[in-house]
């Protein structure tokens, strides 16, 4: 099975190298993400929203995102609201540390005894709330939590449904090309490019959605019409007036996909 | 710019890999140890926000970025942002120039690390003296 990040929770940390409670964000969030939740979270760092791709941006529809930020001015929770989506749950190190009576932190670069406390207050508070998000439903097609997995017929519960392909377009599709956008914290989401009606398009998802369907034997000539395309929209843009020329492409990119793998063994 | 400019440093905000430690460690080197009175240290996430004062910072003074990988975060911010960048440098290609500096461990990092960024921070106190020096000539020419 592929490794799809569906039962994840995001992390993400302002990192805000000027002050104390910045350094607090990241190491409570590298506590969280390499002691305490490994198998649970995952990180991006904030200014690939802008400085890098889709499937960057995509980070905050793909995962229940938590935000630590060290101050008031909350840069993780309004950049990620703005550039990639609304945050679950906003954790501010300096509320947390006035809420519970610490002091304040110091030192920046290194922190003093209270910093360490405020790590460890700050990385308890996140899991606590990485354990309530995992027991929730979340829609990647929406961006939000659902009340119950069966009210949403679209979730992205990869391989529900069946898809269409053709076989014969994949004779005529372009090698696809898989990326995975990586940064200094190590994270991505996987997008591949495929050419649609002459035009290179990146699509976010498309190589774990593929990989989805292979190992759940889906193949070109037994997948139903439409329904990778109904995948590929869940984390997608699509525009209405090229879905036949995107079922086209992403069902010819799918049979490579395919042959791919068989030849592989 | 006045003639004693102070340069602004962004370093990488990444939280996951060695070399974005390293970059945020040269920067505190620079900023608090080897010139501290001739730079500021300006958070990515600010400017990622749009933060006005952060604009304000990196449009009224040079910048210096440090890089932890590629993908330039921070240069490429600084650029968006309107300010300019007097140097970009890239931890990867400084442990490129340096190879017997291995720098390893995130939240804390090992002596090469240190020793990696200090020596990151040193060639970049050397850019922060000349854009100095730039800005006072430029003083006395007015």
């Amino acid at each position: 099975m592929p490794d799809l990040p569906q039962r994840k929770v995001g992390i993400v940390a302002c990192s805000g190298e000027e002050l104390s409670e910045g350094t607090v964000s990241r190491l409570a969030a590298l506590k969280v993400l390499e002691e305490l939740r490994p198998a649970d979270t995952v990180t991006i760092c904030l200014p690939l929203f802008l400085a890098g791709g889709e499937g960057d941006r995509a980070f905050a529809r793909f995962y229940p995102t938590i935000t630590l930020d060290g101050c008031a001015l909350r840069c993780a929770a309004r950049g990620t609201e703005q550039y990639s989506g609304k945050p679950a749950v906003s954790l501010v190190v300096n509320e947390l540390c006035a809420a519970a009576g610490l002091e304040q932190p110091a030192g920046r670069r290194q922190l003093d005894a209270a910093g360490q406390r405020a790590v460890d207050l700050t990385a308890e508070r996140t899991v606590q709330a990485v354990d309530e998000l995992l027991g929730k439903s979340w829609s990647r097609r929406s961006g939000e939590f659902l009340e119950s997995l069966a009210a949403d017929p679209g979730l992205p519960v990869l391989g529900d449904n069946p898809a269409a392909s053709s076989a014969a377009a994949a004779q005529t599709a372009p090698a696809p090309v898989a990326e995975v956008a990586t940064c200094a914290c190590g994270s991505g989401i996987p997008v591949q490019t495929v050419e649609v009606a002459g035009e290179q398009v990146t699509l976010v998802a498309l190589p774990l959605i593929f990989a989805q369907q292979y190992a759940d034997g889906k193949r070109p000539q037994n997948l139903e019409p439409g329904a990778l395309l109904e995948l590929v929209r869940i984390y997608n843009p699509l525009p209405a007036e090229a879905e036949a020329a995107y079922r086209q492409s992403i069902a010819a990119a799918y049979a490579v996909y395919c042959a791919s793998q068989e030849a592989d063994g | 710019m006045s003639a004693a400019t102070t340069v602004v440093i962004v370093p990488c905000s990444g939280i996951g890999k060695t070399y974005g430690t390293v970059s945020r460690e040269a920067a505190y080197e620079l900023v608090e140890e080897l010139r501290p009175q001739d730079t500021r240290l300006v958070a990515l996430a600010r400017l990622v926000l749009g933060d006005a004062a952060a604009l304000d910072e990196i449009a009224s003074h040079p910048a210096i970025t440090i890089d932890g990988c590629k993908l330039a975060c921070a240069t490429k911010m600084v650029g968006e942002c309107g300010g300019q960048v007097a140097q970009s440098v890239d931890v990867l290609d400084a442990y490129r120039r340096h190879r017997s500096l291995k720098p390893q461990g995130i939240a804390v990092l090992n002596e090469n690390g240190l020793a990696l960024a200090r020596t990151m921070a040193e060639e970049l106190a050397v850019v922060v003296d000349a854009q100095n020096t730039a800005s006072q000539q430029e003083v006395q020419h007015a």
